[in-house]
């Protein structure tokens, strides 16, 4: 314990408790979770809505697809800063507090759907167009062919967006974590930076880069499986 | 059954719409198809071919036009009843397009899944890669697979929900010559041995030789000639329809050659160098020793080519007719009167 006390004489006192190390770690995780499993849903569900839609799509829908572009294109030019201060009182409506990590995944998830609704749209459009057509001429309904040949052809580059994605909404949750959110963000920041102690922060980016290797790691091995 | 219509496309019209100006893909097409026929659409690139198969399926709506496939207006069907029809017309492609995250086996199932019980789709798939020749192949992934193989695949897929019409769409245009004949020997034999129409489309013309008994040449969005394979060898009206058939015989290559050698050369009035071509019957005559015989018409051969169209012999000569003026003016009506097509050439290649 004394290496320990000695490198990081701050974080020691603060490992456990209320606003501690252990659990600023648990709330970063939580609305690393939170937001990619309720951003996933809406992104994969956009995203395919943004293929199918588009000239040429299966339901091509000029305007449809107009206004859904805009919207997508309208929230990803929102920086998350912003989007955090603009989102707050839609927050207290929806959960009733502005602070802490459930109050921080409304922006969250915000901020992540659109951006992973486009890398998603983009994992699909590299499923080759011939094989859509095929399935066509097969006599499948769009709804099996988004199924059956759009996630399954698109998987791989599914898990490639997904792992990119995930690995954003890391580094969003620390930056909600500057501003009330708790977790890792505001372990840095606000018991680190702020109180000139330096081996707080250095543990908070230790802890965050875990994080994304892990995930990382996770992700290569499921696109290596998947690769034929 | 024979001689029923299976497909007819009448009056069909496809235009896009593009950014500056409106694409006529289609020109008021007329095309018939009968039931057991391997009909051949001839054409280059940007003929408006493969958008005219397209209407049979309906993955590319007709702008105007009436699309009967099966007996039925496929204009009026719904979404559903759409999707049922098109089970019954298979397709294959120029560039497979398997899904390459799926087996062999798997891609060949695939159509059949919800369709039937898992033992049919399994006994299916296996009698149909055996069809193919891949039965060893079941376990692959279509990345291990050679094109004539994928194309393989692509055809067991196509046949997975026995349909009555294949729509081969270039089917042979990515594979080497000798694949190509492989699996157009095959699209042979399925159409003989199960009924299969077959609707194949390509800018070769030899493919359609092999094993089309119809063709219709394409340009510019019209079908600008069509008939019996036999017919439009024969006697092939449109500047276009010769070229492709010319394509076939290396007419150009074999016609500098033969300008070079001195019988040509030397060629004096009234003497002629001409092509002669006949199917069938034609050639069952001995031509050359009977325009000797009875006309004192010499005949030499400088080029000869002769394949076999639908058991029938069809044959291109060039050679230099020789004799008096009168029995070369004899000769020529003979050769009419026996349906032998006579094309004067010009002595010197045409600046």
């Amino acid at each position: 314990m004394s290496l320990l006390e000695k490198f990081f004489p701050n974080v020691v006192p603060i490992w456990s408790g209320d606003n501690g190390v252990t659990q600023a770690i648990w709330q970063t995780l939580y609305m690393t979770l939170g937001t990619v499993v309720v951003a996933g849903i809406l992104g994969i569900l956009l995203g395919i809505l943004l293929v199918l839609t588009d000239e040429g799509g299966l339901l091509a829908n000029r305007p449809f697809y107009f206004i859904l572009d805009k919207v997508v294109n309208v929230l990803r030019a929102i920086p998350f800063i912003i989007l955090l201060a603009v989102m707050n009182p839609l927050t207290r409506l929806i959960v009733g507090t502005g602070i802490g990590p459930t109050a921080a995944l409304v922006p969250l998830i915000v901020g992540t759907a659109p951006f992973f609704a486009r890398q998603v749209q983009n994992a699909l459009l590299t499923v080759d167009p011939g094989v859509i057509e095929a399935a066509e001429a097969m006599g499948l309904s769009p709804l099996a062919i988004v199924m059956r040949v759009y996630l399954r052809e698109g998987l791989s580059e599914l898990v490639r967006v997904g792992v990119l994605t995930i690995i954003s909404v890391v580094g969003l949750t620390a930056m909600a974590g500057a501003v009330g959110a708790g977790g890792l963000g505001n372990l840095a920041i606000a018991l680190g930076y702020q109180r000139y102690q330096n081996d707080v922060v250095w543990v908070a980016l230790i802890f965050i880069l875990v994080i994304v290797f892990i995930v990382q790691f996770i992700g290569d091995i499921i696109a290596r499986k998947l690769h034929h | 059954m024979a001689n029923d219509a299976i497909i007819t496309l009448d009056q069909i019209d496809v235009q896009f719409k593009e950014k500056t100006r409106a694409v006529h893909a289609v020109d008021h097409v007329d095309l018939t198809v009968e039931r057991g026929d391997i009909y051949g659409i001839v054409g280059y690139s940007g003929a408006g071919k493969s958008t005219l198969v397209r209407v049979i399926n309906l993955l590319q709506r007709p702008t105007s036009g009436t699309v009967t496939v099966l007996g039925e207006d496929m204009l009026a069907l719904d979404a559903r009843q759409l999707r049922a029809k098109r089970q019954r017309i298979g397709m294959i492609f120029q560039h497979f397009n398997l899904m390459n995250s799926r087996t062999i086996a798997e891609n060949v199932a695939f159509p059949l899944k919800g369709h039937k019980s898992k033992a049919e789709i399994q006994a299916k798939v296996a009698e149909l890669l055996e069809l193919v020749g891949l039965a060893d192949r079941a376990g692959a992934y279509p990345a291990e697979l050679s094109g004539g193989q994928k194309q393989r695949v692509g055809i067991a897929r196509a046949l997975a929900s026995d349909p009555e019409i294949l729509i081969s769409d270039e089917a042979t245009s990515a594979l080497d010559p000798k694949t190509t004949s492989a699996i157009l020997d095959l699209l042979k034999s399925l159409n003989q041995r199960l009924g299969l129409t077959i609707v194949l489309i390509t800018h070769e013309m030899e493919a359609v030789k092999q094993i089309c008994n119809k063709v219709a040449v394409m340009d510019e969005g019209r079908v600008i000639e069509r008939g019996s394979l036999l017919d439009i060898f024969a006697k092939p009206v449109q500047p276009l329809t010769k070229d492709f058939i010319d394509t076939t015989i290396q007419l150009e290559a074999a016609l500098d050659s033969v300008r070079q050698q001195p019988a040509v050369q030397q060629l004096q009035a009234p003497d002629a160098l001409v092509r002669l071509t006949y199917v069938g019957a034609s050639t069952d005559q001995p031509l050359v020793a009977t325009l000797y015989k009875d006309y004192n018409v010499t005949a030499n051969i400088l080029f000869g080519d002769i394949q076999i169209l639908q058991d029938t012999p069809f044959g291109n000569l060039i050679v230099v007719l020789s004799g008096r003026a009168e029995d070369l003016a004899q000769t020529f009506k003979y050769l009419a009167d026996h349906d032998v097509t006579v094309q004067r050439l010009d002595v010197k290649e045409e600046a």
